[in-house]
């Protein structure tokens, strides 16, 4: 069925005419995408049918479906409409970490001035009470297919509950699906601080849960027969941690590699945490601590040389001529991971992990290429992290009720020429347009950022600051160069640009022992700011300069 | 997991299947650790005998053409004609010397943080936490027959962090690597590094409490004075429980637990003798203060690390059932250093102190059987003592001398098999077992000789697509 092209012109006049109800209107639209192949995920494939949507929601989907007279239709023929993706490791809309250290130069002021934003340390910290996104930072992610993401803060111990926010243009803390989330929790320490290091991080935090137990009792009691009982002490951050510890509110655990994971599940076994392990990059070396867990896996693969501990595993192995089988082997295994997992029967999501947007699904498949099933691997972007975040009655497949965010593709989503025509989030379509013509020879569509030459850099780390000089070369996207110090000069390893991002890695020799230090730095201009994580020193912030 | 690739197949062929034909490789065997490891998991020392060789047993001399029984990991028998039973794996002794694992009493091999340095007192935090089963050191300590490890938190603070106490089980999860049936240690540290006389002043910072060594005296004292009145918060909230069950007419409401403080647990547990006390000094008057102090609060210092003037004090020490782990020849590198004499660890032995001799760093870990062998040169002692300053007085010192620490029948089979005498400026560490489980033999370890060795070996087919040799 077709609208006159009378009634057509009405409505697009009458959008036009309440341009400050746009949005609105646009959710308010109904929509029949017809003759489209259809991966419901949870009630298997249609191959032809029509999805009805109306006001936001699917009102109806199957292989005949009446379409009334009020809906656009948008006829699929050839094309496979999937539930949009959903992915729990985003940090959209939330301000950058501040970088502890305020101005440089150290005269006056006391102690307390570094620390102005959050430290990490925030188990209270509500994301959707401070959403900011602007519409330009949605549009690539949307672009990948995604028409959810999970917001949290990327660093510190107790991090803060997140926000499940739809990728719309304009989206704010009304149109936050669920806030609180999950309480997020990972490894960074305070800068300057107690904790500092990871000692000092994993007794804090154990420490914090059994004051949470101990408050849960207490409020308990209160509440009971408040009279003749010293009124318990209001701790936000305490408080916050109370339905976490009573395993009602779930624990996102951040845990990279073998030996995190580990760490995360300990902790979860010691308070009963309703856990999560997010990241999981070395899940299939900790398959034993996962089993009957559940985890997000990030397909964000790092270079082995990269990750904690690879470089000293490889090192051993490097011997000869077999470096490189040696690497590609390993490179193997960590796209391999998740199909490790699955094996495994663990029950897992897939999640960026900050992989950049324009990847996200190339990297997938790189994990169905490694022997994930297809099926499995599209349930993992869809209706498991909606089941994850705890959603999956209106989110994660296509169902009738269910909110109406769907990709279109022509071909399988996850097939390796698939291209994505349309992303609907809460029933309003996005176009996405086709990608554009890469420049001869590849290259990335961000430029990247011009590190060259020589930088002077304050870094502080619990060991108080210390002042650095950098001196970089830059061939593309990767630099090399020295840094000196009153600890003496170390090269520069791994360094890696990725728009404005530089990342780079230096080994520290003390007393007979390596300690591999990495570096994350934003880039703007002649500036850059960033974090440090200092192995056995703990971690720490920075901010370089170029000279002229 | 799937195939692995040809070049890594001949390093996870395992010690058992190359000796015994006839033990076909385990085929459950989870080879993902394997291949990031490079070594192969070694089979479950059920029936091992160590035959032929020259026993070093630490407690009762030295068996020339002896024999190791092991049975489930532990020792069996040890002996001149101890029969060895059909199908154990004989490991041939034949020329070599077998000694008791090595133990390290002072190592941070594995830690992926070792200080906490940003408060004086840590005694919250845990080594355990932080463990690493891939740190390299760990390897080449085994390649120098080190079979346990004492890893300690750094000596920033006052009260560091708790020990973890492992046994070098490389290969295998962190958590496998637990020296089950240790207890519980802590860190303490004295002297410069805790005063931060090696940090300069940050401006706009506020130096850490304490500056001087009667801070450090002060800061013990209030610590314990702390600990102590916890524990008598706990007694008395325990108390009160009792006697509200006991007037069950008129009911109560049930006392509120105090606070849990994982700080104070671990300082009451010092207090209760349950937690040894490891501590990080150097001057003979910080030493006395410490044994002071100790003595006060009614506990006892389990090991003195560095105690590089423990000889001034060696009386002192014995008296107060108190080890002594320290350097063989290392010293002058901060002021606090310079009083310092080789003759330190045999000097103390010889006045009754357990003397350990440890590392404190990954490279000396490699070869503290040639650090013990210098308090035989310097001091004179005796063999035997010699060789107990790296197993069982160290055992001693961690609480483990039950377990380990010298060749008995009952204990861990953690055995060491050199080429030579271990003293011997040439010899070096052929194999070492963990409770009976060979965990590193030169003949299959990826060292460079062993990888040339495997190139020479392997088939002309399988080169020419990499490259000729």
């Amino acid at each position: 069925m077709r609208l006159t092209p009378a009634v057509r012109a009405l409505s697009l006049a009458a959008a036009f005419l309440a341009p400050g109800a746009a949005s609105l209107r646009a959710q308010s639209d109904t929509w029949a995408l017809t003759n489209a192949r259809i991966q419901t995920v949870t009630k298997g494939v249609i191959d032809k049918g029509t999805i009805l949507i109306r006001k936001g929601l699917i009102e109806a989907v199957g292989p005949a479906v009446t379409i009334p007279a009020d809906a656009r239709v948008m006829d699929l023929a050839g094309k496979t409409v999937s539930p949009s993706l959903i992915d729990l490791t985003s940090a959209l809309g939330l301000a950058a970490p501040t970088t502890g250290g305020g101005g440089g130069g150290g005269q006056g002021g006391g102690t307390q001035q570094a620390q102005s934003g959050p430290r990490g340390v925030e188990p209270e910290r509500d994301v959707a009470r401070e959403l900011k996104v602007a519409p330009g930072d949605v549009k690539p992610i949307r672009d990948a297919g995604i028409g959810v993401v999970l917001v949290s803060p990327s660093r510190g111990l107790f991090r803060g509950m997140s926000a499940l926010v739809p990728l719309r243009d304009s989206v704010g803390e009304a149109d936050v699906i669920k806030p609180q989330v999950a309480m997020h929790i990972g490894y960074q320490g305070v800068s300057g601080d107690y904790p500092g290091t990871l000692l000092g991080v994993i007794a804090y935090q154990r420490q914090a849960l059994y004051d949470a137990q101990r408050q849960g009792v207490l409020l308990d009691r209160f509440r009971t027969a408040p009279r003749g009982i010293a009124r318990p002490e209001h701790d936000p951050g305490i408080d916050a941690l109370v339905p976490v510890v009573r395993g009602q509110k779930p624990a996102f655990i951040e845990a990279s590699n073998e030996n995190e994971i580990r760490r995360s599940v300990r902790l979860a076994k010691e308070f009963n945490l309703k856990a999560t392990v997010v990241g999981a990059t070395e899940g299939f070396l900790a398959l034993d601590a996962l089993a009957g867990r559940q985890a997000v896996v990030s397909v964000n693969y790092p270079q082995p040389t990269a990750t904690t501990g690879w470089s000293y595993r490889l090192s051993q192995r490097r011997a000869l001529n077999d470096s490189a089988a040696t690497a590609s082997e390993v490179q193997k295994r960590l796209e391999g991971n998740a199909a490790a997992l699955n094996k495994a029967g663990i029950k897992f999501a897939l999640a960026t992990g900050g992989t950049r947007s324009s990847d996200f699904l190339g990297n997938v498949r790189k994990a169905i290429a490694a022997g994930l099933p297809a099926a499995v691997a599209l349930e993992a972007l869809t209706i498991r992290p909606a089941e994850f975040a705890g959603v999956d009655q209106i989110l994660g497949s296509i169902e009738a009720g269910k909110i109406a965010n769907l990709v279109v593709s022509n071909g399988d989503l996850l097939a390796d020429s698939a291209r994505i025509s349309t992303v609907f989030v809460d029933g309003i379509r996005y176009a996405v347009a086709p990608p554009p013509a890469r420049p001869a020879g590849g290259g990335n569509a961000v430029a990247a950022a011009q590190v060259a030459g020589t930088w002077t850099m304050t870094l502080t780390s619990p060991q108080g600051p210390l002042e650095i000089t950098m001196t970089l070369a830059q061939s593309g996207s990767t630099f090399s160069g020295t840094m000196t110090s009153q600890m003496g000069s170390m090269e520069i390893t791994g360094g890696e640009i990725s728009g404005r991002i530089a990342t780079w890695t230096t080994i520290l020799q003390v007393g007979g022992q390596s300690i591999t230090l990495n570096y994350r730095g934003e880039v703007d201009g002649n500036r850059m700011t960033g974090s440090a994580e200092l192995g056995n020193f703990g971690s720490g912030t920075f901010t370089a300069e170029k000279k002229p | 997991m799937k195939r692995l690739g040809v070049l890594t197949l001949p390093l996870m062929t395992g010690v058992l299947a190359a000796q015994t034909p006839a033990a076909p490789a385990p085929a459950a065997r989870d080879t993902s650790r394997q291949l990031v490891l490079g070594t192969a998991i070694p089979a479950a020392g059920t029936l091992v005998a160590v035959t032929n060789a020259t026993i070093i047993t630490a407690t009762h001399g030295t068996i020339d053409k002896g024999t190791v029984l092991i049975r489930n990991g532990k020792i069996a028998a040890v002996g001149k004609d101890i029969a060895v039973p059909a199908g154990a794996q004989i490991i041939d002794g034949t020329g070599k010397y077998v000694m008791p694992g090595i133990i390290d009493a002072h190592s941070h091999s594995s830690g992926e943080a070792i200080n906490e340095g940003s408060r004086s007192v840590t005694a919250q935090v845990r080594m355990e936490d932080v463990l690493r089963e891939d740190a390299i050191g760990m390897y080449r300590e085994l390649a120098g027959g080190v079979t346990t490890l004492n890893i300690l938190h750094g000596s920033a603070n006052t009260i560091g962090g708790q020990n973890a106490t492992v046994k070098i089980r490389w290969g295998l999860p962190v958590d496998s690597m637990l020296f089950a049936g240790a207890p519980p240690g802590i860190k303490f540290a004295l002297g410069e590094n805790v005063r931060q006389t090696n940090v300069g002043n940050i401006p706009g910072r506020t130096p850490r409490y304490p500056r001087t060594r009667m801070g450090v005296e002060e800061l013990l004292r209030e610590s314990f004075t702390r600990a102590r009145e916890y524990q008598a918060e706990w007694k008395a909230y325990e108390d009160a429980k009792t006697l509200r069950r006991k007037d069950a007419k008129n009911p109560e409401a049930e006392p509120v637990p105090p606070k849990r403080d994982l700080q104070l647990d671990a300082l009451v547990e010092i207090l209760e003798g349950k937690r040894l006390v490891h501590a990080h000094s150097y001057r003979s008057d910080e030493i006395l203060m410490l044994l002071k102090v100790a003595k006060d609060f009614g506990f006892r210092i389990a090991s003195l690390q560095h105690v590089l003037e423990g000889y001034k004090v060696a009386d002192e020490i014995a008296a107060a059932n108190t080890g002594a782990s320290t350097f063989a020849d290392n010293w002058a590198y901060k002021l606090e250093a310079f009083d310092a004499i080789p003759f330190n660890a045999a000097l103390m032995a010889e006045r009754g102190v357990k003397v350990s001799i440890n590392s404190d760093s990954d490279e000396r870990a490699r070869r503290l059987y040639q650090e013990a062998a210098k308090a035989m040169k310097y001091g004179g002692a005796s063999e035997e003592e010699a060789i107990r300053m790296i197993t069982l007085n160290a055992a001693w010192q961690l609480g483990v001398d039950k377990l380990t620490g010298s060749i008995d029948v009952g204990k861990d089979a953690d055995l060491a098999i050199f080429n030579g005498h271990p003293f011997a400026p040439a010899s070096r560490v052929e194999m070492t077992l963990i409770d009976g489980r060979v965990f590193f033999d030169r003949n299959k370890a990826p060292t460079l000789e062993y990888l040339i060795e495997l190139m020479k070996r392997r088939p002309r087919a399988n080169t020419t697509s990499e490259g000729a040799q």
